[in-house]
């Protein structure tokens, strides 16, 4: 290090008059600003469980200065968008699953942060068609450099593929990669919370306690990217940030005063310290809101509305849920500052609470005490999907995707059309790798367990087969299934490929992974309306009640693959090469064999010795043999020739050797 | 059926006594001469399979052999060896104006003898002019013109007018340095005549006017005012020679100057952040927008032929210090001294995450603001001697620099609920920027101060509003030409050892053409400066830089391959082995058999004739 050090007077480097003046006159000209907000929604699940949603926002106007001048906005994404040409985007890195059965599908949580297993990253670029595959490689090193994870092996042709239907149209320009094996840790959440201006130091951010949030049941951290247009001229655009983590987490009990039901049958009472081993210190100085919000679902609102109108004495006040803290079935520590309802019937309810700026004397800690024990069931998804393999062996198999009719779908039934003939949208999303091979014409659907013809439910379709080595396979299916199904059943064959020897993973014969289907329902809408729409909203309240698809994922299925003995190209090699050499060895040998030479030297040497030995031989066999040969004299001479001498000396060594052998070893 | 069949054997015996008596007859005639020419069928055979095994070990070598493109060892090494032993010059022109005097009324020297003494002069303050990057080499091309008023003497070959025209105006009324320059500038510029040249002139003036005056201009030229000798006149004139303009005023060599923090592709980014250690006290901003414009645009294009510059800027908030400072009662402050400057950068804390637009191998240079937080408030350094910087700053080479800013006033208001958003005024954030200006003329290994104390004394150095002087530039070119091929040559240097040093490494022919370009560049930068075109010479040493740097980071250069030697070897020698044996011996056998076959031949031969 080397010190600035300045004996004379500054250098005047500058001239300072323009300067001033420009200074002052654009002060006033009102850029937009980089905004910033930060929101955390807790709820309460039926299986004991508590969801909790970070959702953070950064946005910047597309100016000139974007990606070079950044004061809120981190530079490093700013550079992303610009380089790469992002028009939208979105990462995520998951561990877990999400139980669409337990915790809901119907809700604009679960179909925007349900993700499948690993990473997933779907891109769409602002470039001619010709240069997206390029954009997306390099956009998959950046990310990997950017996040510590592996997301370049994306990279590959053979890994990602360009649905049409699924996402938002993009016409081409959209590349959509998973990666179910990636393991997601810290080291991918520490680069994500350095693109929060208060990283973990301060705000909401700061109840990430590393070791609560890794041991939940479901963790998915997400990135989005978009491109929100304010006006009509392009400029004024701008870049829209969210980052979200989506924990699961199982609450320590709370050991409460009321002890009256028996325990088990009682949700556990939390709070935000008991989940998390953390309190909320204070807001994040540079966010423009800071909230948390906890939410009731409709399910529980029903419920406890229903134990509420059977006991007497609060029936009387005639209070409801929007008195909070008062109602039987749970009370919180405290009192929110603003209360939501949906405008349905049936409606969930959110409660608000700002977080204030820091004061070291009093810390946020909202908890939740359950009075009374509720069963309550979440919205289910329209068709529940499961996805399974069919068959044995390393040959062939199918795939099956399975959607069942939940709850959510018979109340389409009774709400709408009761004689008319009511149909819904299914959009169905596979990829398969290379490797398996897939009959796209042994594709079957089975409507209530009874075979269909594909043209009558299926309403457009796009399959860009697999191509070796080179590209995935992928079908889309568009679906309308009548409303009063019960099951559909899809069912196609596959054959099992063969991978070249480099291509195996290491670790080949844990089988290998077909990345999680996507079943999205287009016709149902899983956006809350809430009712004080004239109120601010914050971006995670419009996020939640923006119009969405419901959308949810399949399990990821694992594929054992036949896996070849890896040493078996050298194994092969080195025989092939003995063989050869025995081979022409011999063919040398005899190509240089003179027998009539040979025979001679051969009588020439041996011609007094075979003498001698067969004269020793003969003698041994006519005693062995005793008088019985004696008659038949000359046979003795002929007998011997046939089992020559030589032959019952070598079986003689031969065995000898293998007595030696087996004594010895 | 025994003895049936037994039967046809017997006379087997008495059949082959039949040959043993012939052959007992011969015996003597069969083991060592024969009567036939030995046949070469066999020989033949087992000679040609010999060759031919022989003969396709070269084609089997060459298909297992990695594909190495051919690199010019050779050429690698005569260039380092040549840049070297003869460093990079560029030609320079001086020339010294003396008004006012009268050297050969004094001491009887023509301008020749004038122009020796400079010379001399120079090379004794300039002892490592064979440095690279700087003038002639120890040979200086020195002008002198000497006006005494009433007559004018000149060198040969001098470009200079004699006399000076514009004499009168300037003993005439008196200018301030600025516009006293750009007079000399309109004056002297149709002397320069394009190339680069430099000019001092010296006035001589009136005994009582006082102090001397040395100022060095914004262009290419100094002057001296006020009464001196003709000897002290001389070595001022050496002085700013020698050491302003070959090296930019820079004492001794360090080792600073040696490195130019420019990338491989020619760029520079400069990364402003502005860190706030504690947002809960206070949060500043900036308007970034206002100062690139205004004052970072001019630097950039007044840099343009050393490096493509490009400016970023960002706020980063939650970024304490990780040195600790204390409270020092006599300055009224916090204090951190020399002492922590290696512990100041936080990285665990400050992510001026290195920038992805700039991608490739661009450099970043990190310029930091840092506002600490209102427990350690004044924050000031304390240097070696006990003093405050006056900068409040510090840099380190080739990674940047950081200046701390303290707010105006420490107290933080206690009472607003919002936290206190503030934005730095243009006022401070000018003298910020003039702090961090002077810190990257540091990084680039100029002088931050414009006060320049030699030997023969004190020369004031005028700033440009461009923040580089052309002098200056002049020398930092040098210098980055110089950087550039040195770096290029180190680069090859390495690359051709480890290409030497692996030999199943696969050398593609990318890399090879990529070294053949870049010693090509390397050559015509070196031509370029010797004729003295700044600019080419600089494109093409960067050029040079750039490809020999693409070579050695090619991303195949790291696919050694994994097929050893070894592994060859093992694969191979089942075939090869067994049957190389079998092979070899057959043809030394039927050789061997031969020779002795053919003895017998001849010696029945000679026998034959004996007979006979």
């Amino acid at each position: 290090m080397a010190l600035l050090s300045r004996k004379g007077t500054l250098f005047l480097l500058f001239l300072f008059s323009i300067f001033l003046l420009s200074a002052s006159a654009s002060n006033g000209s009102g850029e937009e600003e980089e905004e910033f907000w930060e929101e955390l929604l807790l709820k309460p699940l039926p299986d004991r469980k508590v969801l909790s949603h970070f959702h953070f926002q950064n946005e910047a106007p597309l100016s000139d200065s974007f990606a070079r001048h950044h004061h809120l906005f981190p530079k490093s994404i700013a550079q992303l968008v610009k380089k790469f040409h992002i028009k939208a985007m979105e990462l995520s890195f998951t561990q877990g699953r999400w139980n669409y059965e337990r915790w809901g599908g119907f809700d604009p949580i679960s179909s925007h942060n349900a993700k499948p297993p690993g990473v997933e990253l779907w891109a769409v670029f602002d470039v001619p068609p010709h240069q997206v595959d390029a954009s997306w490689k390099d956009l998959t090193h950046a990310l990997s450099g950017l996040f510590c994870a592996s997301i370049n092996f994306l990279e590959s042709s053979t890994t990602y593929s360009a649905p049409k239907w699924t996402f938002q149209s993009a016409l081409g320009s959209l590349r959509y990669g998973t990666l179910p094996r990636e393991a997601v840790c810290t080291e991918n959440l520490t680069p994500w919370l350095k693109l929060l201006p208060c990283r973990d130091k301060a705000g909401l951010s700061a109840l990430m306690d590393r070791p609560s949030i890794y041991k939940s049941f479901y963790h998915s951290q997400r990135l989005h990217l978009t491109q929100a247009k304010t006006g009509a001229d392009p400029k004024n655009s701008r870049v829209v940030l969210e980052q979200t983590l989506t924990v699961v987490l199982q609450p320590n009990i709370l050991t409460g005063g009321t002890n009256y039901v028996s325990e088990a049958k009682m949700q556990p009472s939390w709070s935000l310290s008991s989940i998390f081993g953390r309190k909320i210190n204070g807001r994040c100085v540079l966010a423009k809101s800071s909230n948390v919000y906890l939410q009731v679902e409709r399910g529980l609102v029903t419920q406890l509305e229903n134990l509420q109108s059977s006991t007497a004495t609060f029936a009387a006040n005639g209070t409801n849920l929007d008195d909070f803290g008062r109602n039987v079935g749970f009370e919180l520590s405290v009192n929110p500052d603003r209360v939501l309802k949906e405008v349905e019937k049936s409606s969930s309810i959110l409660y608000e609470y700002p977080i204030k700026v820091h004061k070291d004397s009093e810390q946020f800690d909202l908890g939740i005490t359950w009075k009374h024990p509720v069963i309550w069931s979440t919205p289910h998804v329209p068709l529940y999907a499961s996805r399974f393999l069919m068959g044995s062996g390393n040959e062939r198999g199918a795939i099956a995707i399975c959607m069942k009719s939940t709850e959510s779908t018979q109340e389409l039934v009774a709400a709408n059309y009761v004689d008319q003939r009511c149909n819904f949208q299914v959009n169905v999303l596979q990829i398969v790798p290379w490797y398996i091979k897939v009959y796209y014409h042994t594709l079957q659907l089975f409507v209530d367990e009874k075979p269909q013809i594909l043209t009558d439910f299926v309403e457009r379709m796009h399959v860009s087969p697999s191509e070796d080595k080179v590209s995935p396979g992928l079908m889309e299916l568009v679906l309308k299934l009548p409303c009063e199904v019960k099951s559909a059943v899809l069912n196609i064959e596959f054959d099992k490929g063969f991978l070249h020897i480099d291509e195996y993973p290491p670790d080949a014969n844990q089988g290998f992974d077909i990345p999680s289907a996507i079943i999205s329902f287009p016709d149902f809408n899983a956006g809350l309306q809430f009712s004080d729409n004239s109120l601010s909203k914050t971006p995670m309240l419009s996020k939640l009640q923006e119009r969405s698809p419901v959308i949810s994922y399949t399990e990821v299925l694992l594929v054992p693959l036949t896996t070849p003995d890896f040493s078996m190209p050298y194994n092969v090699i080195t025989i092939t090469c003995t063989v050869f050499a025995l081979y022409f060895g011999s063919l040398l040998n005899a190509l240089r064999r003179r027998v009539g030479e040979e025979e001679r030297r051969l009588n020439d040497k041996g011609g007094k010795k075979d003498a001698l030995l067969n004269r020793v031989l003969g003698k041994l066999s006519s005693k062995f043999r005793g008088r019985s040969s004696v008659s038949s004299q000359p046979s003795s001479s002929s007998s011997s020739s046939l089992i020559s001498p030589k032959l019952i000396l070598r079986v003689l060594l031969v065995a000898g050797i293998a007595v030696a052998w087996q004594y010895y070893s | 059926m025994e003895e049936i069949s037994n039967f046809p054997l017997n006379p087997e015996p008495a059949e082959e006594e039949t040959p043993q008596s012939q052959m007992q007859e011969s015996t003597p005639d069969r083991k060592s001469m024969r009567t036939t020419k030995p046949g070469i069928k066999r020989l033949i055979l087992s000679l040609t399979v010999l060759f031919s095994f022989i003969i396709g070990f070269p084609f089997l070598w060459k298909s297992i052999e990695i594909y190495r493109a051919p690199l010019p060892f050779d050429r690698i090494e005569s260039f380092s060896s040549q840049l070297e032993s003869d460093p990079l010059h560029f030609p320079c022109r001086f020339q010294a104006i003396f008004v006012g005097f009268d050297f050969s009324a004094s001491r009887g020297l023509g301008p020749n003898d004038v122009a020796a003494a400079i010379t001399h002069k120079m090379s004794q303050l300039n002892p490592n002019s064979l440095r690279c990057g700087n003038c002639g080499g120890g040979d200086y091309d020195v002008s002198v013109v000497i006006d005494s008023g009433s007559s004018c003497a000149q060198t040969e070959g001098s470009e200079a007018r004699c006399p000076l025209k514009c004499g009168e105006v300037v003993f005439g009324g008196k200018l301030s340095d600025e516009d006293f320059d750009e007079m000399l500038k309109r004056c002297l510029g149709n002397v320069d005549g394009g190339g680069k040249g430099y000019s001092v002139v010296v006035f001589n003036g009136d005994k009582e006017e006082g102090e001397v005056r040395a100022v060095v201009g914004k262009y290419r030229h100094a002057w001296v005012l006020g009464h001196v000798s003709e000897d002290e006149a001389v070595s001022r004139t050496a002085e700013i020679f020698a050491r302003v303009f070959m090296n930019g005023g820079n004492e001794g060599n360090s080792i600073r100057s040696e490195f130019m923090p420019v990338g491989a592709d020619g760029r520079i980014v400069l990364s402003f952040s502005l860190l706030n250690a504690e947002p809960q006290d206070w949060i500043y901003d900036w308007s970034f927008h206002e100062i690139d414009k205004t004052l970072l645009q001019p630097v950039i294009q007044a840099l343009q032929p050393i490096a493509n510059i490009t400016v970023e800027s960002q706020v980063l908030y939650y970024t304490p210090k990780s040195s600790f400072s204390y409270w020092d009662d006599i300055h009224g402050s916090h204090i951190f001294s020399t002492k922590d400057l290696p512990f100041f950068l936080n990285s665990n804390e400050w992510h001026l995450d290195t920038s992805v637009a700039a991608g490739g191998r661009s450099k970043v240079l990190q310029l930091v603001v840092y506002i600490p937080s209102a427990k350690e408030c004044p924050l000031q350094l304390e240097l070696p001697n006990g003093d405050l910087s006056k900068t409040n700053g510090f840099i380190s080479p080739m990674w940047g620099g950081v200046v701390v800013w303290n707010p105006e006033s420490c107290v933080k208001d206690l009472e607003s609920k919002d936290p206190d958003r503030r934005v730095i005024s243009p006022q401070n954030l000018q003298k910020l920027f003039e702090v961090l200006m002077g810190q990257l003329r540091q990084l680039l290994g100029l002088k931050s101060d414009n006060l320049y104390v030699g030997q023969s004394g004190a020369y004031i150095l005028l700033g440009s509003e461009r923040g580089f002087t052309e002098w200056e530039l002049d020398v930092l070119s040098g210098k980055h030409v110089c950087f550039n091929l040195h770096s290029c040559a180190t680069t090859l240097g390495s690359l051709s050892r480890l290409v030497q040093s692996l030999p199943r490494m696969i050398i593609i022919d990318e890399i090879g053409k990529q070294v053949k370009f870049s010693l090509e560049a390397a050559k015509f930068a070196q031509s370029y400066a010797s004729t003295g075109i700044y600019n080419a010479s600089a494109v093409s040493s960067r050029q040079a830089r750039s490809l020999v740097e693409n070579a050695f980071f090619h991303p195949s250069i790291m696919s050694i391959s994994y097929y050893s030697f070894e592994h060859c070897f093992a694969i191979y020698s089942p075939f090869f082995l067994p049957v190389t044996m079998h092979v070899i011996l057959a043809a030394l056998r039927e050789w061997k058999r031969y020779k002795q076959e053919n003895r017998k031949y001849l010696a029945w031969k000679a026998k034959e004739r004996i007979v006979s």
